[in-house]
């Protein structure tokens, strides 16, 4: 469609705001994790640093930093894993079993994806601290595979309802039982599905925090959220290490999401606009 | 036949089971709970009846904690929606660099949610934070304002910040409907004289109507559920200004021990999802009758 000069000029002058709108906040944090520790109390505040260094990185990547990124790198691959996996097998089964109940059972999974996290993590604590499993890593994986669980298998059951049927139908007429068919077939054939799932949860789980701030509570086991929010009242006014190490936490999940956005964005809008 | 159902339900037993354990037993778990009341000094739950439900209505706290949640969740849900429907007209548009200008409108949606709390923390700093030395600068303030420590100015806040993290979901999901609309409706349209705002409300926005309401209500569910970004700005505070379900939840039950109570709390907010969930089904539900779709 053909604009006018002047509508484009208007709409131009609209996507550099919203650029800005967004990435100030941003450029802010990276700015104060380059000031050296004086400059973060310039007043008014600078935009820039003048004299930036990597001095803060170096000092926030200290040993503890490094038993929280272990922690949530732990935490999240095996929920990454464990979710992806029992909601590929779920999900199978929703769309490829001949059962009465199927869709009232697809009813109980849409309703958890809505589940109040907070409303139902008292008798979750609870039942942790019988099983002796508070302060764990399995504490954690446990609740995310759980919370995850829902909208994964949403999402992977939206992707292999597209799955054409007759690959898996002439696979079953040439004698592939049920579970060959799902290995060679099923499972080559939603591999965008899974990388967008998997992302999903990674992202998910990578920040979680309600969880984890409840359910650890030695340094040894903090996830980085919770180190992070510690980090406030440890850190006092020590701004740039601060944001330095909130810079370090947000790059891994932003690097995955760069390289995998287009699987990411399909799957999200796929439920979302489709139904 | 009935060697691949006892297959299937193989299959869908480990999730189904994790999700009955983990997240259906403790729904009826906080119920159970509110009847009855533990604290820090007495670990053992005692039967309590109705006797926490009447002390927390009694409450003043708990008047707040319902305001401020309503307050909250439209306030954050309206702008965000909003905010989000323009950016995605705006994105749909034939100009050059929409590829980047949508993953740059994305990256606060990936963005965990605490480094967005104590980033908007600093931001809203009284001498250090970017946003009054931006406000003094340009004149648009006269004195430093404590955002989040005024209690008139720390809903707002929290808010801002939250729409900032939240509208790039929206927008994601807006952009996919807006580019779902049937082209040659358009065209027709634009053939019969229609300006770009007629298009707007005589075919885009009945086309899309059913994704803004879906839409509409499943942020509502996701706002009135979310925890991180007050948590981490203000504690609920300053006194309770901003202490919202999932937060006083949280405070009472880890931070006092009172399970009883914080389960209380839980149960009250369990009926109000209850409502917005009936109401994401009825919508869903008419969304998918009138694409023709069981």
């Amino acid at each position: 469609m053909k604009q006018k000069r002047s509508t484009r000029l208007v709409l131009t002058l609209m996507q550099v705001l919203l650029a800005i709108v967004v990435l100030l906040p941003f450029f802010w944090m990276v700015s104060v994790s380059l000031k050296p520790p004086t400059e973060p109390f310039a007043i008014p505040a600078r935009l820039w640093p003048d004299h930036p260094t990597v001095g803060n990185y170096v000092s926030a990547f200290r040993p503890e930093f490094r038993t929280y990124f272990l922690n949530s790198l732990v935490v999240s691959l095996a929920t990454v894993v464990i979710t992806v996996t029992l909601g590929l097998l779920a999900a199978y089964s929703f769309t490829r079993a001949q059962i009465v109940a199927i869709s009232a059972l697809v009813g109980l999974v849409v309703l958890a994806q809505m589940f109040p996290h907070s409303a139902i993590i008292i008798p979750i604590y609870k039942m942790m601290r019988s099983a002796d499993l508070l302060n764990t890593y399995w504490s954690l994986i446990l609740a995310y595979v759980s919370v995850t669980l829902p909208v994964a298998i949403w999402m992977l059951r939206g992707f292999l309802l597209k799955l054409p049927a007759a690959l898996e139908e002439s696979a079953a007429i040439d004698g592939a039982t049920p579970l060959r068919v799902f290995w060679d077939i099923v499972v080559p054939l939603s591999r965008p599905g899974l990388i967008a799932t998997a992302v999903y949860v990674l992202i998910v789980t990578w920040q979680e925090f309600l969880f984890a701030l409840s359910f650890t509570s030695t340094k040894e086991m903090r996830t980085l959220p919770v180190g992070l929010n510690d980090f406030i009242g440890q850190y006092g006014i020590r701004y740039g290490e601060l944001m330095a190490s909130s810079v370090m936490v947000s790059l891994p999940v932003m690097a995955v999401f760069f390289f995998l956005q287009r699987y990411f964005v399909a799957g999200i809008t796929a439920g979302a606009v489709k139904g | 036949m009935r060697k691949d159902r006892r297959l299937h339900w193989l299959l869908l037993a480990p999730a189904l089971i994790l999700m009955a354990v983990m997240l259906y037993y403790p729904m009826f778990g906080t119920v159970y709970e509110s009847f009855h009341e533990t604290s820090f000094l007495s670990p053992d739950p005692k039967f309590a009846g109705l006797a926490l439900y009447r002390r927390i209505v009694a409450d003043r706290t708990f008047a707040e904690v319902v305001v401020n949640s309503i307050v909250w969740t439209f306030g954050v849900v309206l702008l965000q929606n909003i905010l989000g429907f323009l950016t995605a007209l705006l994105l749909n548009q034939n100009l050059p660099m929409q590829g980047v200008l949508r993953a740059i409108v994305l990256l606060p949606f990936i963005l965990p949610g605490v480094v967005a709390a104590i980033l908007w923390r600093f931001m809203y700093d009284p001498q250090l934070g970017l946003v009054n030395s931006l406000l003094l600068q340009t004149g648009l303030i006269e004195n430093s304002v404590a955002w989040l420590a005024d209690s008139r100015m720390a809903m707002a806040s929290v808010i801002v910040a939250a729409v900032w993290k939240g509208f790039p979901f929206s927008m994601l999901i807006y952009l996919a409907a807006l580019q779902n609309v049937d082209q040659s409706q358009i065209e027709a349209a634009t053939l019969d004289g229609a300006g770009p705002t007629r298009r707007l409300l005589d075919v885009t926005l009945p086309a899309i109507r059913d994704v803004i309401v879906v839409n509409v209500v499943l942020t509502l569910i996701l706002t009135f559920n979310y925890f991180d970004i007050i948590w981490v700005l203000t504690r609920g505070g300053p006194q309770s200004a901003t202490h919202i379900f999932p937060t006083k939840i949280y405070e009472t039950g880890f931070g006092q021990f009172r399970f009883g109570e914080a389960a209380t709390y839980g149960v009250f907010s369990i009926l109000v999802l209850a409502v917005l969930v009936a109401l994401y089904a009825i919508v869903q539900g008419r969304a998918n009758r009138r694409r023709g779709v069981a």
